[in-house]
């Protein structure tokens, strides 16, 4: 009979113990999807949500405040996205706040930012529709890198057309770094130059001689001293 | 005082067979034979289930016996199932840069997938070959015969409380089982990164939604009770002796098992429609 009654309890611990684990598990999923805290609803207007699902975050300078509650499509162009965010964080978003689909990391799920707005504007009300920021897409992006890459092959083709120009010693900077003429010429100048300044010397001490020309040198060296 | 249920051994002796037929038709009548017999015997179930009066000690007692015995081996193999499945997932998602990822895709691996279905194959071989066993044992020394004499219903005090304890314990094994493996997961997390308890318990309910906990909860039931159903059903109706209960108790886990895959998938299926 003792044997059957500590049965009768440990079967108990037991039983509770999984409910107990049950009830915590259902408290804490719950807690994420707001379902136990105090919240308020806001809506935004998208032209695309680019894969957002039900159930994704919602981020107020970069705290998880909220969850994506549903998403409607409004028109063939508009995407009605609804959000349930904390009520303690609505004293901090102003009535011209912005949402923005993000995504969470380069694998991670979509998200919505929400950017504060301009301090003494309004606070948020239940409802209301707040501004929207299209997101960047990845064909956005591959778009730009598609110009971007083309831009760079034409200005890489253009360079190797000018290499080549220059490596045959054609217009003035391939003349200038091929061309051997040229390096010749400008080193028989240098020597005319030597030679001729080598004679001016020679002539201005004659020059320095001359009755006519003997004062005004005598005058500068007197100068001089 | 007769349990008006026929045996497959009793339909096998009513049975004429004929020269011409071939061994497959006599194993695809065999195959249907049972499932007429089985679907007679869950039918039985739920007229004595509600049918007073109620075995409410002796459901205790196997309820004690199915659950609370079984925890050790749950809990051991749930420890080890979600340490092996953190390490074993880890080179993975390192070779993409989303260690980061282990806790929530090993929480999620576990609570929708792993940790009921292994659970419950455990369970089967535990706990569906003892039913199958026992009862089978029970039936060929009579005992079932004696029980009914005496005016005990042996369905009602046998069966009725073996299968509901099983069906109500298997899911709070799952629960226990599943957060051991958590913890497993948590150890084997640790064993080549540094991640603290509160971060890893953020990083499991972050990517938990209620669509992967209650349908993996809603089928353990069901995980539960075909195991004891089937133990019961091959030991209530065995027979040939030492070599039946060997038989009820080896065919009792073989279906047991197949049919734990069979709702699994069932259940998958289910689900996916509502998600």
């Amino acid at each position: 009979m003792k044997k059957e009654t500590g049965n009768k309890i440990k079967l108990g611990i037991f039983v509770s113990a999984g409910f107990a684990l049950l009830i915590i598990g259902i408290y804490f999923i719950g807690e994420r999807q707001q379902l136990f805290s105090r919240t308020f609803h806001v809506s935004g207007i998208f032209k695309n949500i680019s894969g957002l699902q039900i159930g994704n975050n919602v981020r107020f300078s970069g705290i998880n405040v909220g969850i994506i509650d549903g998403i409607e499509q409004m028109t063939d162009t508009t995407v009605k996205v609804d959000m349930l965010i904390e009520e303690d964080t609505r004293k901090f978003i102003k009535k011209n706040a912005k949402a923005i689909i993000g995504s969470d990391g380069l694998m991670g799920n979509k998200i919505v930012s929400i950017t504060p707005g301009t301090p003494g504007q309004e606070q948020l009300s239940d409802n209301d529709i707040i501004a929207t920021e299209q997101p960047v897409t990845m064909d956005d992006i591959l778009i730009k890198l598609k110009v971007t890459g083309d831009n760079a092959a034409t200005i890489t083709n253009d360079l190797a057309v000018v290499m080549t120009n220059i490596r045959e010693g054609k217009g003035t900077i391939g003349k200038l770094l091929m061309d051997t003429t040229m390096a010749n010429e400008v080193d028989q100048a240098v020597v005319n130059i030597k030679q001729g300044a080598g004679g001016f010397k020679q002539n201005m001490k004659a020059a320095s001689h001359n009755v006519l020309l003997r004062g005004f040198f005598k005058k500068k060296t007197d100068k001089k001293e | 005082m007769s349990t008006g249920l026929k045996t497959s051994n009793d339909l096998n002796s009513e049975k004429v067979t004929t020269p011409s037929e071939n061994s497959y038709v006599k194993t695809l009548k065999g195959f249907f034979e049972e499932v007429t017999l089985l679907t007679k015997f869950t039918g039985r179930f739920f007229r004595e289930v509600i049918r007073p009066p109620y075995e409410v000690s002796e459901f205790l007692k196997q309820s004690y016996l199915i659950g609370y015995k079984s925890l050790p081996l749950i809990a051991i193999t749930g420890f080890i199932m979600g340490l092996v499945l953190t390490i074993q997932s880890r080179p993975t998602l390192a070779q993409f840069g989303a260690e980061s990822w282990l806790p929530a895709m090993v929480a999620v691996s576990i609570i929708r997938e792993i940790g009921p279905v292994i659970t419950a194959l455990i369970f089967a071989g535990k706990v569906g070959s003892g039913i199958g066993a026992e009862l089978a044992s029970m039936k060929v020394t009579e005992q079932i015969d004696a029980m009914e004499v005496s005016g005990i219903n042996p369905f009602k005090y046998l069966v009725v409380t073996r299968i509901m304890s099983a069906t109500l314990m298997l899911p709070i094994l799952v629960i226990i089982g599943d957060v051991i493996s958590l913890y497993g997961a948590y150890i084997g997390v640790n064993l080549k990164g540094d991640v603290s308890f509160d971060l890893f318990f953020v990083k499991i309910f972050e990517k938990l939604v209620f669509t992967d906990v209650f349908p993996a909860f809603i089928k353990t039931f069901f995980f539960g009770f075909v195991v004891a159903l089937l133990g019961c059903y091959k030991g209530y109706n065995s027979s040939k002796g030492t070599e039946g209960v060997a038989e009820a108790a080896n065919s009792s886990v073989v279906y047991a098992s197949l049919m734990i895959f069979i709702l699994d998938m069932v259940a998958v299926q289910v689900t996916s429609l509502f998600t």
